[in-house]
């Protein structure tokens, strides 16, 4: 809105210096026009730091309800389900068929150093450290980040979250914390699971593709892996829980303007979150790494 | 008793409400006439410390909630009830459920006495039969009418209607109406009723307050609006139903 009266008055201002038919005016078109952009620039930051602000206060009283746990239990029951048992098809797809390709390539490429025998070491390492839960978080990203960004959204623009306030319920306690808890208890089996999909496609592969022996195979993935290597995976699972179901949640809540703003708020639900679970993953593998 | 003293509100740059005050007693139905987005359901909201003015003060029965934080509102919010313009019901519960959900999520009654009222509500809202069924499978006078319940099921002292007969047909207006009405002599409540049909102040409502562009133009029992010289007001009941 900011950004349209701008360019309004940058438009006004540059027909009336037109009209004013003094052609030495038009000396001062351009820098008219670098100050209208700097005034939008200022106003999209200024947006930006208040959204910050409301993500912020909006996640801490999503933790700060976690009290209210035992009162939220079957909400919190059904988003488990929704989120783990529901989400299982899904996750072991992207990680068998992610599995079996890395165990092709990488055993490809080993094969010119005459190195297959260390298939199961380096498939094992990128798939516990990075791919298990980087796949994973995209995958859930998809599903449960655009469902509660869909539902929430959904319930905000039916007044159903209004609802909510005006009988007297706190619709994060109810709504957000219950999705949080379940998330944060959930994607912690779901990238156990996903890492072991992973591994037994490659070594499925591994045994059918490159013929190597599954002992050879195993024996050159548990003896090697180091708890940093589990660490650098499983703190991924309770920070994905995070960045997805707050960001998604959040969008739900902001969605405003109709259907139409129920799909703006879940789009922008999944592409923040997916953009945010891909730094992240390179932040916490860096992190850990370095100081383990 | 809501009072809404000097109340100014603005969302970005546009001017909802200038100065706005308004006095709604106990035991009366006021309604607040205007024409579509001219802000008379924000006025419920701010009534129920959903939105905060920007300047002014909401007082409902002596206490400011103009800053009250969210918490504190939540027993201020439980002395009103709230019918939503789009009913706001939980499309995911049933019928009794939804009727039900207040008094399960914030009073500590037992399961029984929880059944009871909800059946006492079903019963007024000429719902039986439809307990068990969703939302989204029942006309829309009947998903006013359980809105209009799961507002009442708390026994609150007011009730806030936005747009009550809006969307509906001739018959269910009547029926939500006559709901309306019965509900000061059976119960002894108070209403705010927002519309932008001038049939329906004349039916329900004991006083009226006719809010354009931002500002109360009349506030007086609703005999006296036919002695209003306010053009506005002039045209409005010329053409009855305001669409503009």
């Amino acid at each position: 809105m900011g950004g349209k009266n701008e360019k309004s008055t940058f438009t006004r201002m540059k027909t009336e210096l037109s009209k004013a038919s003094a052609p030495h005016l038009t000396f001062f078109m351009p820098l008219l026009f670098i100050r209208s952009m700097e005034k939008k620039l200022v106003t999209q930051l200024k947006v930006f730091f208040l959204t910050m602000q409301d993500f912020f206060l909006f996640s801490l009283r999503a933790f700060m309800a976690f009290p209210k746990m035992i009162r939220y239990w079957r909400d919190v029951l059904d988003q488990a389900t929704i989120c783990g048992r529901d989400s299982i098809p899904i996750v072991l797809v992207s990680a068998i068929s992610i599995g079996a390709l890395l165990a092709i390539e990488v055993g490809n490429l080993l094969e010119d150093f005459g190195a297959k025998t260390m298939l199961g070491r380096s498939t094992a390492l990128s798939v516990i450290r990075e791919l298990g839960p980087l796949l994973m978080g995209l995958m859930l990203s998809a599903r449960f980040g655009s469902r509660n960004g869909a539902e929430l959204g959904a319930m905000q623009i039916s007044e159903q979250i209004d609802a909510l306030r005006a009988f007297g319920t706190d619709p994060i306690a109810k709504l957000v914390m219950p999705r949080l808890l379940a998330a944060l208890i959930m994607f912690l089996p779901l990238t156990a699971l996903s890492d072991f999909a992973g591994l037994q496609s490659a070594a499925y592969m591994a045994e059918h593709y490159h013929r190597i022996d599954p002992g050879i195979f195993w024996n050159a993935v548990y003896p090697r892996l180091a708890p940093k290597d589990f660490v650098v995976g499983f703190l991924k699972a309770p920070v994905f829980a995070m960045i997805i179901t707050l960001v998604s949640c959040f969008n739900g809540f902001s969605a405003r303007g109709g259907t139409a703003g129920v799909g703006r708020s879940t789009i922008k639900g999944i592409v923040v979150s997916s953009g945010l679970v891909l730094i992240a993953n390179f932040y916490v593998s860096k992190i850990v790494l370095e100081n383990m | 008793m809501i009072e809404l003293r000097n109340v100014s509100l603005k969302y970005g740059e546009r001017e909802i409400l200038k100065n706005v005050s308004l006095t709604i007693k106990d035991n009366t139905i006021k309604a607040i006439l205007g024409p579509s987005g001219v802000g008379k359901s924000t006025i419920l909201k701010l009534m129920l410390g959903l939105i905060k003015p920007n300047s002014g003060q909401v007082i409902v029965d002596g206490t400011d909630i103009t800053c009250m934080k969210e918490r504190s509102l939540y027993s201020i919010r439980r002395k009103m009830g709230m019918v939503f313009q789009g009913n706001a019901l939980f499309d995911s519960l049933t019928i009794s459920q939804n009727l039900g959900f207040f008094l399960r999520e914030n009073l500590k009654l037992p399961e029984a006495e929880i059944s009871r009222k909800v059946a006492e509500q079903i019963q007024f809202a000429g719902l039986e039969g439809y307990e068990d069924q969703l939302p989204e499978s029942l006309s829309g006078g009947m998903r006013r009418r359980v809105a209009i319940g799961r507002a009442l099921i708390f026994k609150p002292h007011m009730i806030l209607f936005d747009e009550p007969t809006a969307g509906l047909d001739p018959v269910s207006s009547k029926k939500i109406l006559s709901l309306i009405s019965s509900l000061r002599q059976n119960n002894n409540l108070g209403a705010v009723i927002v519309t932008h049909i001038i049939d329906d102040v004349f039916y329900v409502a004991d006083s009226v307050a006719v809010l354009y562009q931002g500002e109360i133009i009349f506030d007086d029992v609703t005999e006296k609006l036919h002695e209003a010289e306010h053009p506005f007001i002039r045209s409005i009941l010329s053409d009855k139903i305001l669409e503009l």
